[in-house]
């Protein structure tokens, strides 16, 4: 991937050597070599994520699900052996994640590793993971250029490209609400590119963007955008970027008279957008990857032996995906009849309709994974509800 | 028709954001016009105001008027302090000491604020119900109008100040000639120390303002702030009072001008823009006096 980040600029050449030549040490080590089947050692399982830092909620929920799902696998064990989890601590540090990707892949021998929840560690970690063939299965990154690295990554998360067109039929077919406002932040990545996933899903849908107007992060006024916008007197505001923007642009709506709500990403999904936005942000829309609000039986299974095991809490999102994607690798596992990634990533690759606790999964064939129901979900009394389980047809 | 009244629209929106810049504009042309120097400090200054004002508003037990007047007060205080430890030292030597300590004041409020409240956006309380007002199709909300109508009174204000009482007429003389009003028996020192007290009570103004009509409040939102607030000073013409109100104006007004045409993500660099066209034609502002060359 260094390779791709070609700069004119001499500092960043050096730079950039630098790191090609870690990564290249890294690389002139030895081989991994999995444990034989048929041998009584555990099987290893490597958690990259972060326990400490900015995005350590992520990576120790992440890590509650998956201590979970070691719990009930060595109920019964997998091809006749434990399930042994080997935690590190990559503090959401790039360069720590790489020293820990080698250290997991070389020195543990790990048949495979669940992480990184990000998707900007999920990349690099994935290169050194494919490179070696090892299996790492992200429980949380959304981004692009991630499954694209090689046939030994995946991820078991609600990507962006099933959940906005989903979220879209609900508002324009369901809702009826066909005039869309839609808000795009233009310095902000995640919200350009899923503007342009939203644009697509409107049109296909049958709904019409009636005006399209453009914010940055960290715009406090808005008020030249909102005039336009009750202009052409739309029925919803689409706003594809974080809830701090979108709290200031509600409220401001809110202000000159404009009854429309917003409907948005899982951006939105800050409690500082009730903080900030207040009554303003009553009734916005937005997409998540889990609820534990009405359960499959199976969910609600996992539900109750998650609260039986940490103090009554609930777990959240990615405890879910960390849970299901242990359990999708032991599956594979068995399936295979073989702890060798190797071997093992194939019968991964075939997951169809896998009854998961935050949702069902199967895997396309360029292994991106469809997720089934998108969660709706609604601001209701100053909290996020469940609005509505929205499935998702595979193709 | 529609398109007149949408202008009228986005007319008053730049109005009122033009009303913020020009407040805190106030505060760079004064102490430039005064001891020649540009006090980069000013939008941690107005940063400031605007979290006094949170914390008073937070308290539930004022209203808009005893924020406003309290959050005032409290940069006032801090402006003068900030001239004391910082400036005055300084004011002897060259003027870039007196630049790069401005420049490090306004890091540390920042940073200091970024370690007090947090580096979130804090939304900024109700302080009194919106209403809106229309006329046909046009609607002005009373934010707004506040907005518009504080900024424009202290303004006056302001102008009666420096125009008619005493003090005015010594800071007019101190911009003139600091030499000559300090043998004519003016005291120097305590006219800076107003000058100073004066604009950061206007920048704290403009933060409790700018709080209440964005609705929000973050430690950094002085950089930007300040940044307009100074080209719309220089815009004007530095050191020229009117010239900052008309500047700060221009400014709001070309900001949501670029919004009107589409072009938001231009909008900041619309206003440097027209601040370099400005200049290009009118070095000394639009309302700036050329400079005579003191013999």
């Amino acid at each position: 991937m260094f390779h791709k980040k070609r700069k004119s600029l001499v500092v960043m050449s050096v730079i950039m050597s630098a790191l090609i030549m870690v990564s290249g040490c890294g690389a002139s080590k030895p081989a991994a070599t999995t444990p034989a089947a048929d041998s009584k050692e555990p099987i290893k399982i490597g958690f990259l994520g972060a326990k400490t830092g900015d995005v350590a909620m992520y990576g120790l929920n992440t890590l509650k699900g998956l201590n979970m799902a070691v719990e009930e696998l060595n109920k019964e064990g997998v091809l006749g052996r434990q399930v042994e989890l080997v935690e590190e601590d990559n503090a959401g540090q790039k360069d720590q994640a790489i020293n820990i990707t080698n250290k997991l892949i070389s020195q543990d021998k790990v048949a495979a590793i669940v992480g990184d929840p990000t998707t900007g560690i999920t990349r690099v970690a994935g290169q050194i993971a494919n490179s070696k063939k090892t299996v790492i299965l992200s429980a949380g990154s959304t981004g692009m250029d991630v499954v694209e690295i090689g046939p030994y990554v995946f991820r078991d998360t609600l990507l962006d490209t099933i959940a906005a067109p989903a979220t879209m039929k609900y508002v324009i077919q369901e809702k009826g609400w066909k005039n869309v406002a839609l808000i795009t932040s233009k310095n902000n990545d995640y919200s350009v590119s899923l503007s342009k996933i939203f644009s697509d899903a409107i049109d296909a849908n049958g709904g019409k963007v009636v005006i399209e107007e453009f914010i940055q992060d960290k715009d406090t006024d808005f008020s030249g955008q909102i005039t336009k916008i009750k202009s052409a007197n739309p029925d919803v505001i689409v706003f594809s970027g974080y809830y701090t923007e979108g709290a200031l642009i509600m409220k401001k709506a809110r202000e000159v008279g404009i009854k429309a709500i917003m409907v948005g990403g899982d951006g939105l999904q800050g409690d500082d957008l009730m903080k900030i936005g207040g009554a303003a942000v009553e009734g916005s829309i937005s997409y998540a990857g889990f609820s534990p609000e009405q359960p499959t039986p199976n969910t609600e299974k996992f539900i109750n032996a998650y609260k039986a095991k940490y103090n009554n809490e609930l777990p959240d999102l990615f405890a879910a995906q960390g849970y299901d994607a242990l359990m999708l690798i032991a599956k594979a596992i068995k399936d295979a009849n073989s702890a060798d990634s190797e071997i093992f990533k194939d019968s991964l690759a075939k997951t169809k309709n896998y009854d998961g606790v935050s949702g069902s999964i199967t895997f396309q064939e360029n292994r991106e994974p469809v997720k089934s129901p998108v969660y709706l979900l609604e601001v209701k009394d100053g909290k996020f509800a469940l609005l509505k389980k929205v499935p998702v047809e595979i193709k | 028709m529609p398109i007149l009244n949408n202008l009228m629209q986005q007319l008053v929106n730049g109005l009122a954001l033009g009303s913020i810049y020009a407040l805190i504009a106030l505060g760079y042309t004064m102490v430039y016009g005064i001891i020649g120097m540009i006090n980069f400090a000013y939008g941690e200054i107005f940063m400031f105001g605007a979290y006094a004002g949170l914390v008073l508003a937070l308290t539930n037990y004022v209203n808009v008027y005893v924020a406003l007047l309290g959050a005032t007060f409290i940069t006032m205080v801090l402006g003068v302090v900030i001239e004391r430890v910082a400036y005055r030292p300084l004011r002897r030597s060259s003027r870039l000491s007196a630049l790069i300590s401005a420049i490090g004041v306004s890091f540390f409020l920042s940073s200091l604020m970024v370690r007090v409240k947090g580096p979130n956006t804090r939304g900024f309380p109700t302080l009194f119900e919106n209403r809106i007002f229309e006329i046909g199709d046009f609607q002005i909300t009373i934010y707004q109008i506040v907005i518009i109508g504080v900024a424009g009174l202290l303004m006056l204000s302001l102008h009666l100040f420096v125009t008619y009482s005493k003090m005015g007429r010594a800071m007019r003389a101190c911009a003139q000639d600091q030499d000559a009003a300090s043998l004519m028996g003016v005291n120097i020192d305590r006219v800076i120390s107003v000058t100073f007290a004066i604009g950061s009570g206007l920048a704290g103004a403009a933060g409790v303002l700018a709080g209440i009509y964005f609705n929000a409040v973050q430690p950094y939102m002085g950089l930007l702030a300040g940044l307009k607030a100074f080209a719309a000073a220089v815009l004007g013409g530095i050191g020229s009072i009117p010239g900052a109100m008309i500047g700060g104006l221009v400014i709001g007004l070309t900001e949501i001008l670029g919004v009107t045409v589409n072009l938001s993500e231009y909008k900041d660099a619309f206003a440097f823009a027209i601040l370099i066209l400005v200049l290009l034609f009118k070095p000394s502002g639009i309302m700036g006096r050329k400079a005579n060359k003191k013999v």
